[in-house]
């Protein structure tokens, strides 16, 4: 009892600061949140340290998954710009009027790979090996609910293997899990993002899916309809579509999709 | 390595905030459901075993509801200048809702095992019945009540889904769930490991801890 | 305030169940035992004076203190009722030492005048210190004795104070009774199925049967083969 009431002492001690929100944590004072999707947050992270050094401001990133975080938005949390990982959840918070529209713009997109265990010998190099004999199960995302899998299974459909391949698929909760399956070997091939690739120990790439036969995979951003913190959102938001932004997304396999 | 320690440090603080914020309501909960009938008792019941039956995300739904800035409740502390959503006090608030059916149902189970004839007899001994209440029953529940606050931390400690919705993910109050949930994410799995040991060891520590202090969980 | 003449007036009606209680008694004696098989209704009676059960219906009076009315609606709580319960299992608190629950009742002013005689009587003083768990039979029995008298209650209950106690214990504790009701001028209930503890405690006898009072007579009659039971219940005079 006694230790616990030494830890209620020190948290009075912490409400004094009121969390990340409260914290001037820059020379400036100014501060701006973000809510990006959980794949995204690391690379956000990183464009985020840039510009709190060039310009002072400290970013706030809020990463979770995007139906969370256009939840939260409805709900009005003080954000200041929302990265969704697909359009829907971005539509879900237009549709409350939480979004600037004429911001809204795609950021970013990713690349769908075929991957396999680093330690099969079989060689994979386009989709019709993978209707061959020796390859007897692919691990995708779920292709009824996962983006991912609904991308996959198109991008099959329309070169004309998904047919011959459904009684292969073993079909997954993630994007994750799918690569998981591929690193541990229990199946022979996956497909996932190209960006889930980087840290990945134990698959390979096979090939690329083609970004002009696959279906678009995008990113959108945009600035909330009721800013929290105006200036430094509208300063941020323009960074993000830099080209030192770009180098940033393009080191961890985004597609930059803004044109200069 | 810094991380393991903010984030396992963070997380103990507010699990051990939320489960003295969860006890005293707490204890009079269970005080209640286990001496008094009275109208309106199941809806008690059912309100408070809420949190245990729904999803937690449901439940970080509803607090989103109530604590965010449409919310009546979260209109009212805007209104007054305090913020909770997206703060550590969001976190306290996910925690002790979580924690709290445990607790409740730990308590109360604490209030029936204390013979009703001790309380009887202090109360023939001339003492009132917040006295009975304060040097008899409280006593004599204390297991029941330890155990209960025990549940509740650890409860506290493995929050993820309310935690996430009302707190968010911000660097410098992220609980230990919602950093492993980010790592996996990403694909760190070493980072996560190394948070998933430590969230394991508290585990240990709090059923080591109550079974020193002789309480069942 | 207790004297001598106490008069004790008890009409209860409860129903528990599918058990029936309804006894009426009115006495003058300072001591009074109730005898019966188990079952019927003795501890039940007991709880209803204390203000544990609250009976359907009827009258408790001690003194000139009524305690329960239903006719008015009185109800006086147990902690207003100044009654001193000992019950069978002597619930003893088990988380505090003897002193504490010696001196349960009582506050600190109080216990210098008042609580002297009582720790004198039942020799309390060398266990204050010890721990409940720790006291052996007869040793819990003085101390709930002790407690209960600590409050100078206007009447003392006994649920078979000395009935899981061994015949050498009995006959060291018996003692002490007789001085409590000699010295402090307690009156009390007492309920006990031992003929030789009635004979010498209890100025009047109230035999019990499922629920109902069966007779009533003196000590000397009561344990007769079929003499010492009246049927109906008469007024003693005092003795």
């Amino acid at each position: 009892m006694r230790l616990l009431f030494l830890l209620l002492i020190a948290g009075f001690g912490l409400s004094s600061c009121n969390g990340p929100l409260g914290h001037s944590g820059s020379v400036s004072g100014q501060r701006v949140v973000v809510s990006v999707a959980a794949s995204l947050s690391d690379a956000v992270g990183d464009v985020a340290n840039v510009f709190e050094k060039e310009t002072g401001i400290h970013v706030i990133v809020n990463a979770a998954g995007s139906q969370i975080l256009a939840t939260q938005i409805i709900e009005e949390v003080p954000v200041d710009v929302f990265i969704s990982a697909d359009h829907r959840q971005m539509l879900r918070a237009i549709d409350r009027g939480k979004i600037d529209e004429g911001t809204i713009r795609d950021l970013l997109s990713n690349q769908l790979v075929v991957i396999v265990p680093s330690d099969r010998s079989m060689s994979i190099n386009r989709p019709l090996d993978l209707i061959e004999q020796s390859v007897r199960r692919v691990a995708l995302g779920d292709p009824e609910v996962v983006p991912a899998g609904v991308y996959a299974r198109e991008y099959f459909d329309e070169v004309g293997v998904w047919n011959a391949l459904t009684s292969k698929i073993v079909p997954t909760r993630n994007v994750r899990a799918a690569l998981r399956a591929v690193e541990a070997g229990t199946v022979d091939a996956g497909v996932v993002y190209r960006t889930d690739m980087r840290t990945s120990l134990g698959a390979v790439i096979a090939f690329d899916v083609p970004v002009d036969r696959a279906p678009r995979i995008t990113y959108p951003a945009a600035l909330l309809a009721d800013l929290p913190h105006p200036e430094s959102a509208v300063q941020f938001f323009a960074f993000l579509q830099t080209a030192k932004a770009q180098h940033i997304f393009e080191a961890y396999g985004f597609i930059f999709l803004v044109a200069h | 390595m810094s991380e393991l320690l903010e984030v396992t440090g963070f997380t103990v603080l507010m699990a051990s905030v939320a489960t003295l914020v969860m006890l005293p309501p707490g204890i009079c909960v269970g005080w209640l459901l286990a001496r008094r009938q009275f109208y309106g008792r199941s809806v008690l019941e059912t309100v408070v075993t809420l949190p245990l039956v729904v999803p937690p995300v449901a439940t970080g739904l509803i607090l989103l509801k109530l604590l965010g800035r449409r919310g009546w409740l979260g209109g009212v502390m805007d209104s007054v200048g305090v913020d909770i959503v997206f703060t550590w006090k969001a976190v306290v608030v996910a925690m002790a809702v979580m924690g709290f059916p445990l607790l409740v149902r730990s308590a109360r189970a604490g209030f029936e095992a204390v013979d009703r004839r001790y309380e009887g007899v202090a109360a023939t001994l001339g003492a009132s019945p917040v006295k009975v209440f304060l040097t008899i029953s409280l006593p004599l529940a204390r297991r029941g009540i330890l155990a209960g606050a025990v549940l509740g931390f650890s409860r506290a400690i493995g929050e993820f889904g309310a935690t996430i919705m009302i707190a968010g993910s911000l660097p410098g109050s992220r609980t230990l769930s919602v950093a492993i949930y980010r790592h996996a994410e990403l694909g760190q799995d070493a980072a996560a490991a190394v948070l998933i040991i430590a969230a394991v060891a508290i585990g240990f520590v709090a059923v080591h801890v109550a079974n020193r202090l002789g309480v069942a969980t | 305030m207790v004297s001598k003449h106490s008069l004790l007036t008890l009409a209860i009606q409860l129903r528990q169940g599918g058990f029936s209680l309804d006894v009426s008694v009115e006495t003058e004696a300072q001591a009074v035992a109730i005898v019966g098989p188990s079952g019927s209704g003795k501890t039940t009676m007991l709880d209803a004076v204390a203000g544990l059960r609250r009976p359907d219906a009827g009258l408790i009076q001690v003194g000139q203190e009524i305690l329960f009315n239903s006719h008015s609606g009185t109800n006086l709580p147990s902690h207003e009722r100044r009654i001193g319960y000992v019950p069978q299992d002597l619930a003893l608190f088990p988380h505090l030492t003897v002193q504490q629950n010696v001196l349960y009742g009582v506050s600190n002013a109080a216990t210098e005048e008042h609580g002297r005689p009582v720790l004198q009587i039942l020799e309390i003083q060398e266990l204050l210190s010890r721990t409940i768990d720790s006291l052996s039979g007869g040793e819990r029995q003085r101390v709930a004795l002790a407690r209960a008298l600590m409050v100078r209650p206007r009447i003392l209950l006994l649920d078979e104070p000395l009935a899981a106690l061994d015949i050498a214990l009995r006959d060291r504790i018996l003692p002490y009774l007789e001085r409590v009701r000699e010295e402090l001028k307690t009156p009390m209930i007492y309920v006990s199925h031992v003929p030789d503890e009635i004979r010498q405690i209890a100025d009047w006898v109230i035999r019990l049967d499922a629920g109902q009072v069966v007779g009533s007579s003196v000590p000397a009659e009561a344990f007769g083969a079929e003499t010492g039971n009246l049927t109906s219940p008469t007024r003693r005079r005092e003795r």
